[in-house]
This record gives structure tokens, C-alpha cells and sequence, in this order.
């Protein structure tokens, strides 16, 4: 074989190669389900997100993406508005009976699933029992004292609880997510369905096609309820993948897409002044930066320990400079957005290494050799490094920190390593972010309660007078004894410094204000401008 | 010659259960546990056991091989732990997009480096050998994704010639689709041929230069053949021999890159998909993609030698 003959075989395997591929991509996959339902005259709304749906079975998924998408398809009892208060979806009410031991949903009588099947309490109970049989995704645990669960009627159902648990209607209103009983029950195991065909759901957009690492296609729902009068202007929703943030950007200056799914970076949101038919959109958090410290660790396990190390982190610096200004302070453990239970009342730790070394020399520790180091008081300091933000802020406390005598060692490492460390116990402070809690509560119980119910007490605490506060708001179903009690917890897990919070990061996105308003965000990034809700109140403009 | 394949052959299929083997076992050393990554915030340690169970992570690891191995032999590659779907449809799914990138950069490379690494080779000293050099060395240097968003700044936002991302137009049809998919393929094709092409022409340079100085080609110049004859047909075929192991070698280099264009261009490949398998620890799919990659390294390495040998009969031996 010669140069000659060789070249022209790689040629012509080249040619037959370059066919087949092109073929088999599939050009036109999912082209006609993608297109505007109305034709040419309809109207589309291009998002972008990052990731694709990993799954897109509702009762197991929760990566952001599928979320989206999912809960603009599948309703819930309970939704979530502005103010971070639920509000009537599927359920037009919910009572406590029973001195708190039942909870009796009252649903709506017009949702109907997009097969024209309605949407009834048959549909409620299944998917509850479906979830605490298979003990499916984060609702399995809101589930936990669920005994049993009755249908009375199409549009009631009881859930039967062994002990009452204040935000049981909430907890499970806002996060699980109703599925169609007539097409789920046929699909035997279900922790191996993938629902990834054929969909039939109730929600304000219904999928259509799904290109993997390209596009998902939604369709307006005629049937949704909460539409307004003449059913949403929106036809179409189209999310496209972008899983840089920094191409997401250009896409949306470009005018590929029209609005940003994922949140602007702090970093970027300087770059958006200059356009004007972009707006920024603020909406709440429901989580917040925080110092969380182990105390399994003798000298973290010593309140006056943990108060100083409060007190060498300059918060309105953090915000300033690593956060550049997009952020606010909080004191105590509660979000500010929960305005009915933070407790106003508390005092932040102030700024003062000095003082913060005064107060730990007050506590027994000296340096003894001379080193400008209290003796004893070095600490490895664990982050996730896949936020930038939380990297700087560990470089910052470090630096306050040795002013008052304390060694901190940051370690940042990558996210898997950073869970696996934080839920082992395998740290000494550990810098992070609670991404969302939609409610006081659960989320007490969930980072302060010795038994450690849901695995996130990363502090490890065991501390009966802390249970026993948490055991008696969790019965509380009066609701203003409830907030009061919450407002005690917050008063003692901050006099405890059990974790010093360092800001509620501002959560901003942005869309193309030249084409769509209308949008009802939500707080958080979990969901925030894309709830089917929002998405079927979005109109163009003009 | 088919005693040299089946040789070849077996070799390759020794180094994929190599490949497969310390995949495997490298991925459960990582720090971290993908149960962990499925559910955020409130989970019990019965829902972890489902889970593990479910993912078939309860059991020991020296049957969870036994039983990956028993799987692949029947070409199921496994189930995703988080899209719930067979890994072989997810990366068949996704493997045309990254063949038309990866292939379409590795035939671009071929066909560009040849020529300047020859023309280079010829002149050598003069301002286009200057330049070739200056080419290789800069693309040694370059970080695709560097090089990506740059791309896509200028040609895309400011000159607004090349869309922002995404594979091709949904709204196209017939040859209009085929010219939105290589529209689409410009920008992230340009920045892998950027980055490979330089270093192969340089390597083909220094391969022509170390021929040229050979007795035989001069008794051929001496013999009167002709400059281009003695360049093309006689330097250029014993130079391509090494650089043929090159492109076998680069083609696995290739596909690897893609996972950081693809990120960057949102093109929708296996390296894409390698990407969010990772954040999400999902074993059985990183398993079939690194397979995947392997395969691809390990084949292509063996249609390189089988040209080798046909090139030069001598490596039969």
C-alpha cells in the first residue's frame, strides 16, 4: 500500500464516517414536538439551565433541573410564594384535627391531568404511600409519623399521624409532588420507572420532547386552574443546555434565550448594568452562609470557645468585599425571610478579635510559649471548594482569627470529599451553605436534635435542654405559641453560638425584559422564576 | 499478517479489562458517597440503606466486580443511578455528537498538519518554519476552555457570526439543518484544532527533518528525482510512521478534550455527560463512558499499527 492508496482509503473512511454521524445524530430529533404548538403565531419562552434531567420520575428526583421542569408538570398541594409563605395549589385548604394528629387536605375539584383524567385524593394517596414504601427522595422523612392515610371523598384526604408535628401540612405540601395513580401503578417497581416518555401530569406546562444535553420542550396546559382567564400567553417553554454559566450570559445577551434559569453570579451581575433590555429580578433566600463547629471536639464542645470564634468574623466585611455588596447579615440561626419566627430581639456577635481573646484567656487558655497562639485553639477549617464565595470567606476568618490567638487551617476540597467529611464528623469548623429550608422547624430539627433524624446535625450535638425545646414547637400546632417557641430556639442556639451565620446571599436572575413580564418568582434558587405558577403568569410585552 | 492482528487484538482487549478493572475500583476510592449526592438536607439512614441497596453498593466490592464484569461480558453496561435508564442507550444517546466533534478535529488535524509540518520541514529556518514553530509551542500552551470562551465572545457575541452554543438549530429542516449543525460546529471544532494542530505539525516537522538528513533520500536527490517527489513520496512515508502512533494516540487525547469544550460550547457529547457524572458520583455511568474511551484509545491504537505494519512490513517481525 502506497501514500497515495492509503490517502485515498482515509478518505473515503472519512466520507462514510462523517455520513453515519450526521445521520445518526438525529438532526431533526425532537424537532416536531418542539415546535410552537400554535405555529408560527405562538409564543416561546427559552430558559436557560445547566444541567439536564437526571430524572424524571418526580416521587425520586431532585437535582435542579428536574425540579423545574417537574414541578411546572406535576402539582403540589402547597406552593410556595414571594414571602416564602405557602399558599393553596392542588389543596384549596388544610385543617389540623385530632389536637394536631390528623391533617385533612381539602383539594381543588378542577385540576384534571392532561389525559383528561381529574385529579383526585386517589392520586394524593398514592403518591404518599408510594413515597414511604420505597422511602423515596427527602419526603420519605417528612412522611416519618404517617400511620395511615384516607380518601373519604375525591377531594379530601386525612393523613393520620402518631404524634402531631406543627409543619407536617407544609413540609409535605410544598415538596412532594402529586403523580397520576392510573399511569404510575402500572408501572411496577417504581424506583426503577423512569417516566421518561409519554407524560401525562396536571401542572401549568405539560413535556412534550426531551433532547438530552440539548432541549426540553414544555406545552402549555389548557386545563391549569391558575392560568388566567384565556389560558396562559406563554405556549411554549423551552429549556436549552448551557452548563457554563459564562455561555448561559451570552446567550442571553445574544437573545438565544430569555431568561436564566440559574442565578446570576455575584461577580457577574456588574456585566447586566449596561444592557438595557436585561433586568435583574431579587428574589428571597431560604438558606444562608454559615460557621457550623463540631463539638465533639473538647474545645469546641465550650460555648465561650465557639462565641469568640464568633466573634473574629466581620461579617459586613464578607459581604462587602467577597460578596460585593450582594448580600445581607443575619443573627441567629433562622433566615430573615422567615420573618415570624427570627427573633428580632438578638444581638449579632460583635466584630472584636481582641475581645474575642480576652474572652478565651477569661475561659482558661494562655499562650505559654510565646508563640501569639492560645494553646490548644488550632482548628482545621473544611470547605467546599466549588464555591468560590466560601473559599474566600475561609480565608478571611483565618486571618481575624490568628489576631485573637486562634490557628484555623483551611482546607478546602472538592464537594464529594466536603460531604463525606462534614456528615463523618471529619472536621473541626466547617464552612457552608444551607441551600434551602423551607421552613424553621424542620430545619431545627433536622441540624440540632441529638438523634440525628435526618443526618444533617453536623455539629453533633446532644444537648436534652435543646431537644426538649425542639420536641415541644414540633407539637405545637397553636400558631403563635409555635412561633414563639421557635423564637426561643433561635435565642438559644445563638446565645450557644452553635453556628455563627455569615449572610443571606442575594439571589438574582435575569431575563430579557424587552420580550416576557409577568414573572411571580419564588424564593431561593430551588425553584425561582420558573414554578409553573410563575411560568403560566409570564406574557410578552407589547 | 493475521497472526500480527490476532497478536494486536488481543493485546487491545487485555489493556480495555485494564482500563475496566482500574476504573472501577478508582471510582469507589473517590472521596464521597453518591447516596449522599441524590438526596439534599433531610435523609434518613433507612433511606441511605434503600438506596445503597438499590444501587447495589450494599454488597462487597469484590462482587460488585464480579458482577459489573458478568454484566459487561453481556454488553450491559449497567443502569444509571440517577437517570434510572441503561447506560449504553444514554452514551449511544450521546456518542454521535462527540464522534462528529472529536472526528471532524482529528481529520482537520490530519489534513493541516501533514502539509505544514512538511512545507515547514522544507523551509526550514525561514519565516514559515518560524511560524509553524511559534503554532506548536503556542498550542502546547493553550486551555481549550480559555480559548472557547474567547471564541465565543468574539465571533459569537461581538461579531455575533457563530451561535452561543448548542448543536443545531431546532427549527431547521433538510440541508438547511445540516448547515446549522456545522455552524454550530465551527466554534468548538476551531478550538480543539487550534490546540492539536500546531503540536502535530511541529511533530511531523521534526520527524521530516531527521529524514531529509537520511543517505537515502540524498542518493535519491543524487539520482535526479525530483524536490517534491523526493519530499512527498519518499521523506513524508518514513516520517509518517511515527506520526501515525501520534494519531492514534491523539485521537484518545481528543476525545478527552471534548469533555471541556463540550462544556463550554453546551454540546450535548459524552464529554458533556462525563461532566455532570461526576458531580454526581454516578459509577455506572463514568464506568461506561471511561470504557467508552478506552475502547475508542485502544482501537484506534490497533488500526494504527495495522497501517504501520502495512506501511513498513519490517514491524511484522
Amino acid at each position: 500500500m502506497n501514500m497515495r492508496t492509503l490517502g485515498r482509503w482515509s478518505g473515503a473512511v472519512t466520507a462514510v464516517v462523517t455520513a453515519l454521524t450526521l445521520t445518526s445524530c438525529g438532526l431533526n430529533e425532537g424537532q416536531d414536538a418542539s415546535k410552537p404548538a400554535g405555529g408560527d403565531s405562538s409564543t416561546t419562552l427559552r430558559i436557560g439551565t445547566t444541567t439536564d434531567v437526571a430524572n424524571f420520575n418526580p416521587l425520586q428526583s431532585l437535582s435542579k433541573t428536574d425540579n423545574w421542569i417537574l414541578n411546572a408538570m406535576y402539582p403540589h398541594l402547597l406552593r410556595i410564594d414571594g414571602d416564602a409563605k405557602k399558599v393553596p395549589e392542588l389543596a384549596s385548604k388544610y385543617t389540623h384535627e385530632d389536637g394536631g394528629k390528623s391533617v385533612v387536605f381539602t383539594l381543588r375539584d378542577d385540576f384534571v391531568w392532561s389525559d383528561g383524567t381529574p385529579v383526585t385524593s386517589a392520586d394524593v394517596k398514592y403518591s404518599a404511600e408510594t413515597i414511604m414504601k420505597n422511602k423515596l427522595g427527602n419526603v420519605a422523612a417528612k412522611l416519618t409519623w404517617v400511620e395511615g392515610i384516607e380518601a373519604p371523598d375525591a377531594t379530601t384526604v386525612v393523613f393520620k399521624l402518631s404524634r402531631p408535628y406543627a409543619p407536617f401540612a407544609e413540609g409535605v405540601g410544598f415538596w412532594m409532588s402529586i403523580v397520576p395513580k392510573h399511569i404510575f401503578e402500572k408501572a411496577g417497581d417504581i424506583t426503577k420507572f423512569a417516566n421518561n416518555s409519554d407524560w401525562v401530569g396536571a401542572g401549568a406546562y405539560i413535556l412534550k420532547s426531551a433532547t438530552p444535553g440539548q432541549r426540553y420542550v414544555m406545552t402549555r396546559n389548557d386545563k391549569y386552574p391558575y392560568a388566567p382567564a384565556g389560558g396562559a400567553a406563554v405556549d411554549t417553554v423551552e429549556y436549552r443546555l448551557y452548563p457554563d454559566v459564562n455561555t448561559m450570559q451570552l446567550a442571553l445577551r445574544n437573545g438565544d434565550i430569555d431568561l436564566m434559569g440559574t442565578p446570576v453570579p455575584a461577580s457577574a451581575i456588574a456585566s447586566f448594568s449596561g444592557d438595557e433590555k436585561i433586568k435583574l429580578q431579587e428574589v428571597g433566600s431560604l438558606g444562608f452562609a454559615h460557621i457550623t463547629y463540631n463539638v465533639t471536639n473538647e474545645h469546641l464542645a465550650r460555648p465561650k470557645v465557639r462565641q469568640a470564634l464568633s466573634m473574629v468574623v466581620d461579617t459586613k466585611s464578607i459581604i462587602s468585599t467577597v460578596l460585593q455588596g450582594e448580600g445581607s447579615p443575619m443573627t441567629g440561626p433562622i433566615s430573615p425571610i422567615f420573618a415570624e419566627y427570627d427573633n428580632a430581639e438578638l444581638q449579632p456577635y460583635p466584630f472584636d478579635p481582641a475581645a474575642a481573646r480576652k474572652l478565651l484567656e477569661e475561659d482558661g487558655y494562655a499562650d505559654k510559649n510565646g508563640d501569639g497562639k492560645l494553646d490548644g485553639l488550632s482548628f482545621e477549617m473544611v470547605c467546599d471548594q466549588s464555591n468560590p464565595n466560601l473559599t474566600r470567606v475561609a480565608q478571611v476568618v483565618r486571618e481575624d482569627a490568628a489576631k485573637a490567638g486562634v490557628e484555623l487551617v483551611a482546607s478546602c476540597v472538592e464537594r464529594n470529599t466536603f460531604l463525606s467529611r462534614t456528615k463523618s464528623g471529619d472536621y473541626d469548623l466547617d464552612v457552608s451553605q444551607w441551600a434551602v429550608f423551607d421552613n424553621p422547624m424542620d430545619q431545627l430539627r433536622s441540624t440540632y436534635l441529638s438523634s440525628n433524624p435526618g443526618g444533617i446535625n453536623y455539629n453533633l450535638v446532644k444537648d436534652p435542654k435543646l431537644d426538649k425545646l425542639i420536641d415541644e414547637a414540633a407539637v405545637t400546632t397553636d400558631h403563635d405559641k409555635f412561633a414563639g417557641k421557635i423564637k426561643d430556639l433561635d435565642a438559644y442556639v445563638h446565645e450557644q453560638a452553635l453556628l455563627t451565620p455569615l449572610y443571606v446571599e442575594k439571589i438574582q436572575f435575569a431575563y430579557n425584559a424587552g420580550k416576557f413580564t409577568g414573572f411571580q418568582p419564588s424564593p431561593s434558587d430551588l425553584l425561582g422564576m420558573v414554578t409553573g405558577y410563575s411560568l403560566s403568569q409570564v406574557r410578552p410585552v407589547g | 499478517m493475521a497472526e500480527f492482528i490476532a497478536r494486536r487484538a488481543m493485546r487491545a482487549i487485555l489493556t480495555i479489562w485494564i482500563a475496566v478493572t482500574v476504573t472501577f475500583f478508582l471510582l469507589r476510592l473517590l472521596p464521597g458517597d453518591p447516596t449522599l449526592l441524590v438526596v439534599e438536607g433531610d435523609m434518613t439512614p433507612e433511606m441511605q440503606q434503600a438506596l445503597r441497596e438499590q444501587y447495589g453498593l450494599d454488597k462487597p466490592m469484590l462482587t460488585q466486580y464480579w458482577l459489573y464484569l458478568t454484566e459487561l461480558a453481556r454488553g450491559n453496561l449497567g443502569t444509571s443511578f440517577r437517570q434510572l435508564q441503561p447506560v449504553t442507550d444514554i452514551i449511544v444517546s450521546r456518542l454521535p455528537w462527540t464522534a462528529l466533534l472529536a472526528g471532524s478535529a482529528f481529520v482537520l488535524t490530519i489534513v493541516l498538519g501533514i502539509p505544514l509540518g512538511v512545507y515547514a520541514a522544507a523551509h526550514r529556518g525561514k519565516r514559515v518554519d518560524r511560524v509553524v514553530q511559534m503554532f506548536g509551542i503556542t498550542g502546547h500552551a493553550l486551555f481549550v476552555p480559555s480559548i472557547g470562551i474567547l471564541l465565543l465572545v468574539v465571533a459569537g457575541s461581538w461579531l455575533g457570526w457563530f451561535p452561543i452554543g448548542g448543536a443545531i438549530d431546532p427549527d431547521t429542516r433538510g440541508a438547511d439543518a445540516y448547515v446549522s449543525l456545522l455552524h454550530h460546529l465551527a466554534l468548538p471544532l476551531l478550538s480543539l484544532v487550534v490546540v492539536q494542530l500546531g503540536p502535530y505539525a511541529l511533530t511531523l516537522r521534526t520527524n521530516m527533518l531527521e529524514v531529509l538528513g537520511e543517505d537515502y533520500i540524498k542518493s535519491a536527490r543524487g539520482r535526479g528525482l525530483s524536490p517534491q517527489r523526493t519530499l512527498w513520496r519518499h521523506a513524508l512515508r518514513n516520517a509518517f510512521l511515527p506520526a501515525l502512533t501520534l494519531m492514534g494516540l491523539q485521537l484518545g487525547t481528543l476525545v478527552g478534550g471534548a469533555v471541556l469544550t463540550e462544556t463550554v460550547f453546551a454540546y450535548p457529547g459524552v464529554g458533556r455527560l462525563i461532566y455532570e457524572a461526576v458531580g454526581q458520583l454516578d459509577y455506572p455511568l463514568l464506568q461506561g463512558a471511561f470504557i467508552m474511551l478506552a475502547i475508542t484509545v485502544v482501537v484506534a491504537n490497533l488500526i494504527t499499527d495495522v497501517i504501520s505494519m502495512l506501511l513498513n512490513p519490517r514491524i511484522r517481525a
